[in-house]
């Protein structure tokens, strides 16, 4: 503690800093923040508002507040400032009271807004990444928030929760740093046809079908864990843009949908609902969505937003003009369709396409049925390359590189792929051209795979991989690995970072692809045969790096040596360029004053 | 008989439907025709006397006929830029655009003609309209969804695409703002592209049943065609050989008849 005083003396002396862009660790939390006190003169306030007691290692209770933005705010640091400079020294009691009279006049509950879509792939999460990125422009604290997401692009927060990828993007679009479990405490991976893992609180919770989801999970943990996501979040950031999942108008489950109506009335949030122009039809989607949702829960849509418009904007206004009369919701926006490369949310995505870029390396992923993280791949789109997701063995002639990506179900999608021929088709071009598996792609590549429990799926005593390495994986209880990693390529030194997701455990018995630096030490990882070309790893993200990319395209003949953009940096550009595109079509301050906040 | 296909969106499943229920008349012995009064499509295909939509041809070919232009008489090939080309009867006729656009009055005139000939020609005449008949903003140039119900009194049947979800609101939201006059027509309903239990369903059905008066024909499952679906959004599927073709249909309708599609309410809609 007194230690902590002391740091909290330095700081008051050193006065008022703003954000502090020489600190390796900037921001801690948000871009814009105030570092001023990187040591928290009110530590330990002991407010629950803000923080939390936690048990340390030695079992010792101590006060943890590592999520709390409040003095980041540069109005609350001129505050403590103006009152803490005139006592330095001053007693404990004294700067209780500072903290009680700051709290009163700058903590309020932020607030709620939601996108709703008249349809899945409506475009909501693309919408809440630009309204994020616009309010965060403005200077406001703001997160996303999906309360149930249902997806196998899933990412590993700060401390090692679950979450889905597409709201680790709403992040950044947001300015933040990390994201935390809050931001999507239900999370569904689908595992067969009709079951779900659902991870809750950012860790595996258990597995349900349709019916038992509904009708045990919905009304007792999942609506509790949604109230206390809200809160959690509602207490620390200005606003938070929420996202509805599918229709909010399925009137079969209405009563147990707490990804839509339910969300917005446990936050007390106002809600958009966005409409997808692509397809046609967008005006009865929006007229019968909004009319099928019961009368109190419809006075909370505010504002309808027609997404996507292929040609001239303006030819829908005479449509949007009748439908604002016959609703009495204003259409706050009809915004083109937007040309940025963002990291897509779910398969949906593949129902247009599955080749991706027009570049000369020939980049052929095998599409699983049941394929997860397929994200991973998005990186290698800023290089010269063209990136095939491919179903049958035709696909993979002519292939400068083979992926094997992630799996939810690593050995039912492999024995798919011996039946499809895939299998045989990779296995003739080994040595010939750089094959890499990521994480159930990886396992893949070992000689055997067990799951004698059918901790995955169902039980599978033994079965043969594609032998490219002598490893073994074996699922042996349900304990999952979960973390973000960072670390250096083995043979070139260079940067490396990623995070793993899994539960079957791998005997390695290969040269390891990565050194993975842990606690001041280093972890190999993954399996490398370099002069076969073939590459193993349980990294998602693996290609984030530049370093990375590097690597891996040094072993196509001819092809360019990586281009060297910066994925963050891609992305961030991409998210820009899209809050441009919002703020020009859509009526932001209309959109300040459904949100309400003060333009 | 006759009956309109309409579809809450593009490709909710209309092109694949028509050809389905031509396949089942003509299996049942009744003479039929496919008919889309106008059609936006890149892809074409050469009858006897000129070129009609893709679709158009191979609803001919489940209907047990050769393609003629009167099945599609409109054919508007997009030429990018804006422009696109208009085929009148099977021949290119002109460039239209947004300065010189179609004459509305005169599409829909030569379209009623060609739909009047087929009529006196087959017993049957199975419609599709095109995108969703509920754009407002363009009511006034719908050709082959409420033009079509207009000029020629056709009932029709709404097509919903479940797989994206909203498919309540989508039929709902299509039938409400159908002008208020034309609405009797809208007969019945098909929930198309489901997967999963399918009596999670009924309460909306019947939600939907009682706001609108529209009777649930069924309940379609998604299936993967091999043959190309005549919007432009997907483009991935090869030409197939015809027998593949005609197979997959009675696949369909097999399937169809088995979930208990209700074939005789729609031969009832049809004969009205």
């Amino acid at each position: 503690m007194n230690c902590i005083k002391k740091k909290v003396k330095e700081e008051i002396e050193r006065g008022c800093i703003g954000s502090n862009l020489n600190c390796p660790y900037y921001p801690s939390h948000f871009f814009g923040q105030d570092c001023t006190f990187c040591y928290c003169p009110f530590y330990p306030c002991e407010d629950t508002t803000f923080g939390k007691f936690i048990n340390s290692k030695r079992g010792k209770k101590i006060w943890d507040c590592s999520d709390c933005l409040f003095i980041h705010r540069s109005e609350v640091v001129k505050f403590v400032m103006d009152h803490l400079r005139a006592g330095i020294d001053c007693d404990d009691d004294k700067v209780k009271e500072i903290f009680q009279e700051a709290k009163k006049r700058f903590w309020r509950r932020g607030k709620a807004f939601m996108v709703l879509g008249a349809t899945s792939d409506a475009g909501k999460s693309v919408t809440v990444a630009a309204i994020c990125r616009i309010l965060h422009r403005k200077g406001l604290i703001v997160s996303p928030f999906k309360s149930q997401n249902m997806s196998l692009n899933s990412m590993v927060t700060r401390t090692g929760s679950e979450i889905a990828m597409i709201q680790t993007l709403q992040a950044q679009a947001a300015g933040l740093k990390n994201t935390d479990f809050h931001m999507n405490p239900i999370l569904m991976k689908p595992k067969g046809d009709t079951v779900s893992e659902v991870i809750v609180d950012g860790e595996h919770f258990a597995d349900y079908d349709v019916t038992a989801y509904y009708n045990e999970f919905v009304p007792g943990p999942g609506k509790d864990t949604v109230k206390r996501s809200v809160d959690f979040l509602l207490g620390r950031y200005d606003v938070v843009v929420m996202e509805g999942a599918g229709s909010p108008a399925e009137i079969n489950i209405y009563d147990c949908d707490i990804a839509n109506m339910k969300a917005a009335e446990i936050a007390n949030a106002n809600c958009i609902l966005v409409v997808n122009a692509e397809w046609g039809g967008s005006f009865a989607y929006a007229l019968g969505t909004v009319e099928l949702i019961p009368e109190n829960d419809r006075k909370r849509i505010k504002g309808i937003v027609i997404n996507n418009v292929r040609g001239d904007p303006e030819k829908m206004r005479s449509g949007a003009n009748e439908i604002e009369k016959i609703l009495g919701i204003p259409v706050i926006g009809i915004i083109p369709h937007v040309d940025v490369k963002l990291p897509s949310e779910d398969s949906e995505s593949f129902r247009n396409s599955r080749i991706v870029g027009d570049g000369s390396v020939r980049i052929v992923v095998v599409k699983f049925p049941r394929i997860s993280n397929f994200t991973d791949l998005d990186p290698l789109s800023l290089e010269d390359a063209t990136i095939v997701f491919a179903e049958c063995p035709e696909e993979f002639e002519g292939a400068d590189v083979i992926v094997l990506p992630g799996t939810k179900n690593t050995i039912s999608d492999l024995e798919w792929m011996k039946n499809s021929g895939i299998a045989s088709k990779i296995i003739s071009m080994k040595g010939k051209v750089p094959i890499i598996g990521i994480c159930g792609g990886y396992q893949m590549m070992g000689s055997t795979l067990l799951d004698p429990n059918g901790i995955e799926e169902k039980i599978f005593t033994k079965v043969d991989g594609l032998g490219f390495f002598d490893n073994i994986t074996t699922w042996k209880d349900g304990n999952k690995c979960v973390r973000r990693d960072r670390g250096t390529i083995v043979t070139t030194g260079g940067l490396i970072t990623g995070y793993e997701i899994h539960s079957g455990v791998t005997e390695v018995n290969e040269k390891p692809l990565f050194n993975i630096e842990k606690l001041g030490k280093n972890d190999p990882e993954g399996s490398v045969r370099e002069n076969e070309m073939l590459f193993g790893t349980y990294l998602h993200g693996v290609f984030e790096t530049v370093d990375s990319r590097r690597y891996f395209l040094s072993f196509v003949k001819g092809a360019k040596i990586g281009r060297g953009v910066d994925y963050f940096q891609f992305v961030d550009e991409s998210l820009d360029k899209l809050a441009d595109a919002f703020e020009k079509s859509l009526d932001v301050d209309k959109m300040m004053d459904i949100i309400g906040v003060l333009r | 008989m006759k009956v309109l296909f309409l579809g809450t969106s593009s490709g909710a499943g209309k092109t694949t439907i028509v050809a389905m229920y031509c396949r089942y008349l003509s299996r049942n012995g009744i003479s039929v025709a496919p008919f889309k009064a106008s059609n936006l499509s890149f892809r074409s295909c050469r009858t006897d006397n000129g070129e009609i939509g893709i679709g158009q041809a191979f609803q001919a070919l489940a209907s047990g006929i050769r393609p003629e232009v009167d099945m599609n008489p409109i054919l508007l090939k997009p030429l990018g830029d804006g422009k696109i080309q208009l085929l009148l009867k099977g021949v290119p006729d002109r460039i239209i655009s947004n300065k010189d656009p179609l004459d509305i009055q005169m599409a829909t005139t030569e379209a009623c003609k060609a739909f009047d000939r087929l009529s006196v020609k087959y017993e049957a005449v199975v419609c599709e309209g095109s995108g969703s008949p509920a754009e407002i903003n363009l009511r006034d140039r719908d050709i082959a969804n409420i033009g079509m119900m207009r000029e020629r009194n056709i009932p029709a049947v709404l097509i919903g695409d479940i797989e994206r979800g909203g498919v309540f609101a989508a039929l709902y939201g299509t039938w409400k703002l159908i002008p208020e006059n034309q609405r009797g027509l809208l007969k019945g309903f098909i929930i198309n592209r489901f997967r999963g239990d399918l009596t999670i369903l009924d309460s909306g059905i019947t939600r939907i049943e009682e706001l609108t008066d529209m009777k649930c024909l069924g309940i379609l499952p998604y299936v993967n065609l091999s043959f190309p679906e005549e919007d432009s959004l997907s483009n991935r599927h090869k030409l197939e050989s015809d027998e593949k073709y005609i197979k997959n249909l009675d696949s369909m309708i097999d399937k169809a008849e088995r979930s208990g599609f209700d074939f005789r309410t729609l031969e009832k809609i049809a004969k009205e």
